[in-house]
């Protein structure tokens, strides 16, 4: 599994100045909000895991989290780029 | 007669080798290194647009994706927890808009040869004002 990306950077709009750029350390937001939310959700998870496994959605809550980390961990190298008269219109990347 | 099959059979004339093992590396010579080397798994999936001769490069939006394949096999993993009559339903939908896949039939055990034949693919599609290129690097 790789690391988790640190950083985002994301821009949208076709105009340097009206446009929208946000450089955001992830780091932050995993030991801001990830985190808590994470030590908030876990004992709600277990508790949905046990009471909805006769249903068959018991693996699904459990497995939950583990699977979203890795697909966190997996965008790191994503790049969206659209640019248009070498102007970048959106861009969206995770290193 | 190259180098290494001259001690391969100097080595057998010393009898620091079997008979068996030195037809075993005399076949390891021989073979092109190319296709001993194991194929490197491709790291992301690229789709490129461009314009084309027909496209003004002025207007023409370009777009360049780049899909690390971690990705792909971490989606595939997530997909695996929708329980069975959830995975119905999105097939249902699926097959309603006229894209005949199953859920079901994406599995992790088919993951790597996925990502392996993805390795060889490459699409060029070429016409009116784009050019359209999917690939894996």
């Amino acid at each position: 599994m790789n690391a988790p990306p640190m950083l985002m950077k994301l821009h949208i709009g076709r105009d340097e100045s009206r446009g929208f750029s946000l450089w955001l350390p992830l780091l932050l937001v995993y030991l801001l909000i990830l985190l808590p939310l994470l030590l908030i959700l876990l004992p709600l998870l277990i508790l949905a895991a046990i009471l909805l496994f006769p249903w068959g959605w018991g693996k699904a809550a459990i497995l939950f989290i583990p699977r979203l980390c890795g697909v966190l961990c997996a965008l790191r190298g994503l790049k969206v780029d659209i640019q248009q008269k070498d102007r970048k219109i959106v861009y969206i990347s995770f290193d | 007669m190259n180098e290494n099959r001259k001690k391969i059979l100097e080595m057998l004339a010393e009898k620091k080798i079997t008979v068996d093992e030195a037809e075993r590396l005399m076949q390891l010579v021989d073979e092109p290194e190319t296709s001993r080397e194991t194929k490197k798994s491709p790291k992301y999936l690229r789709v490129t647009i461009k314009p084309g001769e027909g496209g003004s490069g002025s207007d023409f939006e370009c777009v360049n994706v780049r899909v690390p394949m971690a990705l792909i096999r971490a989606g595939v993993k997530f997909s695996s927890l929708i329980p069975g009559d959830a995975a119905d339903k999105i097939d249902t939908a699926m097959k309603d808009k006229g894209l005949n896949f199953s859920l079901k039939n994406l599995k992790e055990e088919d993951l790597e040869q996925l990502v392996a034949a993805l390795s060889d693919l490459e699409v060029d599609i070429e016409g009116g004002k784009g050019k359209v290129n999917v690939y894996a690097e």
